[in-house]
């Protein structure tokens, strides 16, 4: 019997953001925009979901007089992901 | 990218495109160690040309040139931190390396005052070695590690030279560890930037 997956991973846009998270050490807003190809629109009511989890933590701040958001993946958010990863493997390995 | 229900396959190629593309990035643009690499090289080269043709206080080119550096450098620095929209764990670590390679550097520098300047050569060429070899396993960029070796070679060299060869000894480690491997890079940093 397999686990379920992480409901609030389970998305396209979620998904490719903490991906992104998971591999460094913080990312502003942009980059994450530049990086998924998504609208700003889309992404921001994403991270907002992965902040209700606790998945990110989200710091906002100004960079010559300009509105600056900086994601952080936490602790909690890496074991997620690590936790979606290990189920998505089982996945895959019994559809083989 | 939408926001859709997805498959168990389709999740895992968008976590290694994430994965990878994160990872691809190079994160030293390389044109502080050029800069350095020149910096120096020219430094020592032309302390040596002022020692063989017996011009007084050539020595003064150090403390002249190696200031205008260390602003330069502080300048650059903070105008890359600024337009940098991600923050890696190798910015992280290489900034760690780098700031204990300057304080090693100064503490070297302080010591030769006291103890002669031949030693201060030998241990220069270690700690370019060392600072470049581990940026360069940091960075995955190899070129950066045989340069090293370049430099730890050039300390061995220098023990058995008098102190004004050891200025053209100095000069060649930071062609191997600095310069070359400092363009390649750059031109590495280039190629991505275009991608």
């Amino acid at each position: 019997m397999f686990k379920e997956l992480d409901p609030i991973l389970h998305s396209q846009l979620r998904l490719a953001i903490i991906s992104l998270l998971v591999s460094v050490k913080e990312a502003e807003f942009t980059y994450l925009k530049e990086e998924t190809g998504a609208s700003a629109g889309n992404i921001s009511v994403q991270i907002q979901k992965l902040k209700e989890a606790d998945y990110i933590d989200i710091e906002k701040k100004f960079k010559d007089n300009y509105p600056l958001t900086i994601c952080k993946i936490t602790t909690k958010g890496i074991s997620a992901f690590e936790s979606y990863v290990k189920i998505l493997k089982q996945y895959i390995n019994t559809k083989k | 990218m939408e926001n859709n229900e997805l498959q168990a396959t389709e999740s895992m190629d968008i976590i290694n495109k994430m994965i990878n593309s994160a990872k691809s990035k190079l994160a030293d643009d390389g044109l502080l160690i050029i800069f350095w690499g020149w910096l120096v090289t020219g430094s020592a080269l032309i302390h040596y040309t002022t020692l063989k043709l017996n011009i007084n206080h050539g020595e003064l080119v150090w403390a002249i040139l190696m200031p205008l550096g260390g602003i330069f450098s502080a300048i650059y620095g903070r105008k890359q931190d600024k337009k940098k929209i991600v923050k890696t764990y190798v910015d992280s670590y290489l900034s760690y390396v780098w700031g204990a390679f300057g304080i090693a550097l100064v503490i070297t520098l302080f010591c030769g005052s006291q103890y002669g300047i031949k030693p201060t050569y030998f241990c220069l060429m270690i700690l370019y070695g060392f600072v470049t070899f581990v940026s360069g396993g940091l960075l995955g960029f190899k070129p950066l590690v045989y340069g090293s070796l370049i430099s730890f070679a050039c300390a061995i060299i220098a023990i058995f030279l008098n102190e004004t060869d050891q200025l053209l000894i100095i000069s060649v480690a930071l062609l191997g560890s600095y310069i070359v491997p400092g363009h390649l890079l750059r031109s590495k940093f280039k190629s991505q930037q275009h991608v």
